[in-house]
């Protein structure tokens, strides 16, 4: 089963996206703020990450960063998440290491199609 | 929007954060919406479906007008986003309204779940417009410099208030807290339930504004805890919700919440009804502290009866400065008098006690005992009588107090000289007289109780009065005042009408025997023996026994008839020397008085003392006659005619 490692603080978001990937069929684990996802990778396992990039601690895009810098999280696909639509997100999260990049609110068709493009074709 | 690049557009920043605040909620509404909607198949559930959808709609409807105004391309100024929120409220209302129709429909109860999400639908759309007013930092920030916020200004003379703000939504609760704080309040918070009720355990508050909807214990529950428990009961709770819908308001009231407010807040509506609340529970609270300074009042009423009122007491009462104050006041002000006059009563007395204790130790100069009794303080006399003590020597014997241990009372001994026994005849008199005087019984006259011999003693034994004779009064006070010789007077009058009545004749009224007890009722007493010393008197040369001849009648001296008018010329020295301090005549020598006494007319009272009315002295001069039919004729007659002048 394909494991998401899905690193987002707002509890709110957490419970409903995790959630509704289940329902499509993914194994969802789940970290609170960005050092706790960079530990949780570094564990292994993961088929991808998707990364809240405002997050306490560490976060999103330093996570990303640090993720991209070890070998063995280095392929692991990421894909930024921010409800801040400005115009240079996108660059800068693809810079800072990401593979893609999505806006909230999450149009969940839109969300899984970017997963299972870097996922190379399903579940 | 046209006008969005106006010249006091907000910044990049500030709009981005502000698309943020607004986006995310939206993306739970629309989330769970979605899942809710995968979930609700089946023919019974087409009423959820719809309600779904039209939340859908209405959240995809509010994302359009966010984009519109908040895109990155476009700038935006303070209008644009005020007209934002206006332009949100109807969608929002939309959610609010499937959302609680889902709540209450059919399908609440078909999942574990179900209701839960429903609720964070709610929640989320309850963070949709935040405040009704520009909630961004950033933003407010700004507007804080620049200018002051469009909201009413602050009137004058607000109460302030110790403020629980319960709300699981954070930016709810910063926004209710500074908008209260401006306002003047203290405010605190919880963000949940439990936290709620945990701060209402440990410190007093005087409002709550409570979040409806909240995750665990919701605001229904905190309410119903708040209103269970006697320490909270009083603390007015606004409900505050999203929700629109009239059962919900219903069961707020019902639960003894004192409001309810919609969210977003009308911030006049809001500080108008938390006024209006706390204005409530300040006259509630006043009308306790009332009820319980008047209990406090009524509890020292009690004191003062019961003696145990502390002046003071009711200090904090009586600086009200309504009626209650004023009771209060009046209330320790008669204490205080009264107090003050008891203060000084007491100490009258005492004054009194010790003059009349001086004047005892001073006459106790007696001379040798001659009664042949001669007995001692805790002698036992005739096997019955423990002697108490000494309390006279006189002429015809001793006066002793002593205790009868048959009847365990205390009495009077009075022994007779035995030369005044030794005739046959005469002691058998005595004794008829004795036996007529037993049948008094009035409050004014002392009982006689019995006559008895022991070891060649004979003694008469009468009620023991505690007091003070009018012979020590008037050596210690010398002359009385008006008013305390009336009432001596017309005590004296009625006890020999008492006895005048039982053909019983005194024969020896003097200031001696007439005794005050401490509530100042006259005793009359020696009824029934003084036959013996007018017959002793005789025996052993006139008047040189038994002293003073000063209140015996002419006839008397004259050893003529006597009868009742002779106590009533003897009253009637006793009287003046009330008024005067002084008897009618003087005399060196028994001889020199009785010689004037016979001869001489007294001088009025009024010439020795002008403040006794003419009345009054007339009075006292007519019972003075030298002839007894000039005298008022009978006790009665002279206890009426001194009430005339009371």
């Amino acid at each position: 089963m394909t494991k998401i490692l899905l690193v987002e603080d707002n509890e709110m978001n957490r419970d409903m996206l995790s959630r509704r990937l289940q329902r499509k069929g993914y194994e969802v684990a789940m970290a609170v703020d960005g050092r706790q996802g960079v530990e949780m990778a570094r564990q292994g396992g993961y088929d991808l990450i998707l990364m809240d990039m405002s997050l306490p601690e560490i976060d999103g895009w330093e996570a990303t960063r640090q993720l991209r810098a070890v070998p063995e999280t280095k392929a692991v696909p990421i894909i930024g998440l921010t409800a801040h639509a400005m115009a240079g997100d996108r660059e800068k999260a693809l810079e800072a290491g990401c593979n893609d990049y999505d806006t909230k609110p999450v149009e969940l068709p839109r969300l899984l199609s970017k997963i299972e493009a870097l996922l190379g074709g399903g579940a | 929007m046209s006008q969005t690049l106006s010249g006091n557009g907000l910044p990049p920043e500030a709009l981005a954060e502000l698309r943020h605040d607004l986006r995310t909620p939206l993306n739970h509404v629309i989330g769970y919406a979605e899942m809710l909607l995968e979930d609700a198949t089946g023919d019974g559930a087409a009423a959820v479906r719809a309600h779904l959808e039209s939340t859908l709609a209405a959240a995809r409807e509010a994302l359009g007008l966010i984009n519109a105004t908040l895109g990155t391309a476009k700038g935006a100024g303070q209008e644009d986003v005020n007209r934002l929120y206006e332009e949100l409220r109807p969608p929002r209302g939309r959610i609010m309204d499937a959302a609680t129709a889902l709540l209450v429909g059919p399908g609440a109860s078909a999942e574990g779940t179900f209701t839960a999400d429903v609720r964070k639908i709610l929640s989320a759309a309850e963070r949709l417009v935040p405040s009704g007013m520009p909630a961004p930092s950033a933003a407010a920030a700004r507007a804080d410099q620049a200018a002051p916020e469009a909201a009413a200004p602050e009137p004058a003379g607000e109460m302030r208030a110790r403020i629980l703000v319960v709300d699981d939504g954070a930016e709810n609760r910063e926004v209710l807290r500074r908008r209260l704080e401006r306002s003047g309040h203290v405010v605190e918070t919880a963000e949940h339930g439990r936290q709620a009720l945990e701060r209402l355990a440990a410190r007093p508050y005087d409002l709550v504004l409570l979040d409806v909807l909240m995750p665990e214990l919701d605001g229904f529950a905190v309410l119903e805890a708040i209103k269970g428990t006697p320490a909270l009961r009083d603390i007015p709770v606004i409900m505050i919700s999203a929700l629109d819908e009239m059962p919900s308001i219903v069961r707020c009231i019902e639960h003894g919440a004192e409001d309810f407010l919609h969210k977003p807040f009308d911030p006049v509506l809001l500080r108008a009804r938390i006024n209006a609340s706390l204005e409530k529970k300040r006259l509630r609270d006043q009308e306790k502290e009332y009820l319980l300074q008047v209990n406090r009042v009524i509890d020292a009423a009690t004191a003062v009866e019961t003696g145990h009122y502390r002046q003071g007491e009711l200090r904090d009462v009586a600086g009200r400065d309504d009626e209650l104050g004023r009771l209060a006041r009046v209330f320790d002000g008669m204490v205080s008098q009264l107090k003050a006059r008891e203060d000084r009563l007491r100490e009258r007395v005492r004054d009194l006690r010790a003059e009349i204790e001086q004047a005892r130790r001073d006459s106790k100069e007696f001379g040798a005992a001659v009664d042949g009794g001669n007995l001692k303080t805790g002698d036992n006399f005739a096997q019955r009588y423990e002697i108490l003590a000494v309390l006279g020597r006189g002429g015809m014997g001793t006066v002793y107090r002593a205790r009868d241990l048959e009847l365990e009372e205390e009495v009077a001994i009075k022994t007779l000289r035995p030369e005044f026994l030794s005739d046959a005849t005469l002691l058998m008199r005595f004794k008829d007289e004795i036996r007529l005087a037993r049948r008094l019984s009035d409050p004014n006259i002392v009982r006689t109780h019995d006559f008895g011999e022991w070891s060649g003693v004979c003694f008469l034994t009468m009620e023991y009065v505690e007091g003070i004779t009018v012979r020590e009064l008037l050596d210690t006070r010398g002359k009385l005042s008006t008013s305390s010789t009336l009432a001596i007077a017309t005590q004296l009058a009625h006890s020999l009408a008492v006895a005048h009545e039982h053909g019983v004749i005194h024969r020896d009224i003097k200031p001696q025997n007439l005794l005050l007890d401490p509530d100042g009722v006259l005793k009359v007493m020696d009824f029934g023996i003084s036959r013996l010393a007018e017959r002793a008197s005789t025996i052993t040369e006139a008047g040189l026994v038994i002293g003073t001849p000063a209140y015996m009648p002419p006839e008397q001296l004259m050893a003529e008839e006597v009868d009742a008018r002779s106590d009533l010329y003897a009253a009637g020295v006793v009287i003046y020397e009330c008024l005067t301090g002084q008897t009618p005549f003087q005399g060196s020598t028994p001889i020199s008085l009785i010689a004037k006494l016979l001869s001489e007319e007294p001088r009025p009272v009024l010439e020795r003392n002008p403040e006794v009315s003419p009345a009054f002295s007339a009075l006292v001069m007519q019972l003075l006659a030298k002839k007894p039919e000039a005298r008022v004729q009978t006790a009665r007659e002279l206890g009426e005619r001194l009430r005339e002048l009371a």
